[in-house]
């Protein structure tokens, strides 16, 4: 850049603009020293920032591999003598699988269910005015603003009475209805896209409106979809609140639930415990990483909206 | 679904009826079927609403007038509202809602500075853009009880990375460790502390969205103009996202005044009830106390706090709406 400025033939035509164009030389060449300079600044924040962000889990999961002695003694992030000892004690002693089988029901089953009504709720939102409509759209919106514990008190009641505290079933109803302000706001953007002409057609052609949702809408609406199941998932997999309200049964914990009384179990073996949290970690990691993009925009739009 | 087999007539949308419907009894069943369908498909996400949401919030609101503790069922009754009457004479509560606030207004706002510093920083032709941007939304997907404990650990007095540290670099003494859970005004910090880690990536990823709305041209139009940096910033820029940043931060508050996990797995609420905020005390009282009835009045309290500042979110989001289409 500097290179052209010099390179660029000056026609002194007037003695005043060889003097402006000599200054606009003089600030260019600042002005491009100023951009190192800031990019190196940009650059240490941006390292700062993250390093604070990727701190706690990543010093979880490299404590993860230490023996108890280096844990307790070193202050070194990498391990030094690498050991599976923590995941072999956490998956062979602990009832660690049952509650990651727990989680891998509820997460799944929730978001299955959420995919389904979500779209149902998605497509009136999208393709009928009817009475009524915005007082749903807002209910979905308004809901999510209740207090946790405001809920969370009745219905440990309500459980009960129907036999359900205890269950994995009060917990997929829980978080099924949590999960239906975003997919049915989310799916209903993504309806809106898909051009009418599509479904007029195979109205015409005698489908009916269930098959035209699930043979050429839902298929269309792919990115959608993705992004909810994974957003239901993780809301599914990550909830403490509920599940700590809800379960009591060491047997019927989910993963965060079995977090929790792992730091109550076993108070100082944190090399178990990391191990714990790396492996209820690096499911969530994993998809996140691979749906980064659709997922940061859909989550964005999503909880703008609501 | 078998009327809607033979039903090839009006189903379609409110825009545009695309075929005539025909007449009569046909016309009537279309008539039925087209207003019906929407109803039929909202129908499923309702009573999943009114059976968690609703019903229960319903009776909430009615033991929330009530005595009720579980160790006495026999005892409960309506007591109109001695409950809130108590609440607002109970020292407890008045702390909590003090804790609620300072955590929601620390979190809130250090968790903004932070994501719109990264936001803007991201905002660039920059090296590795994406993956500081995948690894700062990190603390925003991973499960909150387990970056929690981790941060627990590490905040640990004894055998915490970050007093270890300290003590290594002579910063602080080997048996003078820094208590940053058990000393009150300090858990407090540590609480705002891992909230704002927790809280800022989405705060970043919201402003990121709003700065890739706006225009190139529009920056580079100040610039010509002879407009710094800073001033581009402040008079352009920021004005520009500033309604996303309103409504952001109003959603995290709503969030934070909420947010159970973090202080109960971190901190616990103590040391005593210093970081116990108002939805951690509603908590404790109807689980651990077993006083239903209280419990519920203040979690009725916080309820409607949070509830006028969910008629502003949805006021502002409408407008919002309003603007852009």
């Amino acid at each position: 850049m500097m290179v052209t400025v010099s390179e660029k033939p000056v026609v002194p035509a007037q003695a005043h603009d060889l003097n402006t164009s000599g200054r606009s030389r003089r600030r260019r060449r600042r002005v491009h020293g100023g951009k190192i300079v800031w990019s190196i600044v940009t650059h240490v924040l941006l390292i700062l920032i993250t390093l604070f962000a990727i701190a706690p889990l990543a010093w979880a999961m490299s404590s993860a591999f230490k023996t108890n002695s280096e844990i307790l003694t070193g202050l070194n992030f990498f391990p030094r003598n690498p050991t599976w000892d923590n995941f072999a004690f956490v998956l062979g002693s602990t009832e660690f699988p049952t509650w990651l089988r727990n989680s891998l029901l509820v997460a799944f089953g929730t978001t299955f269910l959420a995919l389904i009504i979500g779209s149902l709720g998605g497509y009136a939102m999208s393709r009928w005015r009817y009475r009524g409509r915005a007082l749903y759209g807002n209910t979905l919106l308004i809901v999510q603003m209740f207090p946790g514990v405001m809920l969370a008190i009745p219905l440990f009641l309500l459980l009960s009475d129907y036999g359900l505290i205890d269950t994995l079933w009060a917990l997929l109803v829980t978080y099924l209805t949590f999960a239906l302000a975003f997919s049915v706001w989310m799916l209903k953007g993504y309806f809106d896209a898909i051009p009418r002409e599509i479904e007029e057609a195979a109205l015409i052609d005698g489908a009916n409106r269930m098959q035209i949702l699930w043979r050429i809408v839902l298929p269309l609406a792919g990115p959608g979809i993705t992004t909810v199941a994974v957003f239901t998932f993780l809301l599914a997999w990550n909830e403490f609140f509920f599940a700590y309200v809800f379960l009591a049964s060491p047997g019927k914990y989910t993963l965060s639930i079995g977090m929790y009384s792992f730091i109550q179990q076993f108070t100082t073996q944190w090399g178990n415990i990391m191990a714990a949290g790396t492996l209820t970690t690096l499911p969530v990691l994993i998809f996140f990483f691979v749906l980064q993009r659709a997922l940061t925009r859909g989550l964005v739009s999503g909880a703008m909206k609501g | 679904m078998s009327l809607e087999e033979t039903q090839v007539q009006t189903a379609g949308t409110h825009q545009r009826p695309y075929i005539q419907a025909p007449s009569g009894k046909g016309r009537m069943r279309a008539h039925i079927r087209k207003h019906a369908m929407p109803y039929l498909l909202i129908l499923p996400s309702l009573l999943f609403l009114v059976a968690i949401e609703f019903y229960p919030l319903g009776v909430g609101l009615l033991e929330a007038f009530k005595y009720h503790n579980r160790v006495q069922p026999w005892a409960t009754q309506y007591n109109g509202i001695d409950n809130f009457v108590k609440a607002f004479n109970d020292h407890t509560v008045r702390i909590a809602l003090r804790t609620s606030f300072v955590m929601v207004f620390g979190i809130v706002g250090l968790s903004y500075l932070l994501g719109l510093l990264s936001g803007v920083l991201l905002n660039q032709r920059l090296r590795l853009r994406g993956v500081y941007r995948a690894l700062i939304l990190i603390p925003w997907v991973a499960p909150p009880v387990v970056s929690f404990i981790s941060w627990q650990w590490m905040l640990n007095d004894q055998s915490g990375i970050i007093n270890r540290i300290l003590i290594n670099l002579g910063i602080i003494g080997e048996f003078d460790p820094i208590l940053w859970l058990a000393d009150p005004t300090l858990a407090m910090v540590s609480i705002i502390v891992v909230g704002t880690w927790s809280r800022f990536p989405f705060m970043m990823i919201t402003v990121l969205a709003a700065l890739s709305a706006i225009p190139d041209d529009l920056n580079e139009a100040a610039a010509v103009d002879g407009a710094t940096p800073f001033q581009t910033f402040r008079h352009i820029t920021f004005p520009l996202i500033l309604p996303v940043s309103v409504i952001a931060t109003l959603l995290q508050a709503i969030w934070v005044f909420n947010d159970f996990g973090l202080p109960f797995v971190l901190t616990g609420g103590g040391p005593a009830n210093a970081t116990t905020p108002l939805i951690l005390l509603a908590y404790k009282e109807a689980f651990q106390r077993f006083n239903i009835g209280y419990g519920t009045s203040l979690a009725v309290i916080s309820m409607v706090l949070m509830l006028a500042l969910g008629a502003v979110y949805l006021r502002l989001q409408a407008k919002q709406q309003g603007e852009m289409s």
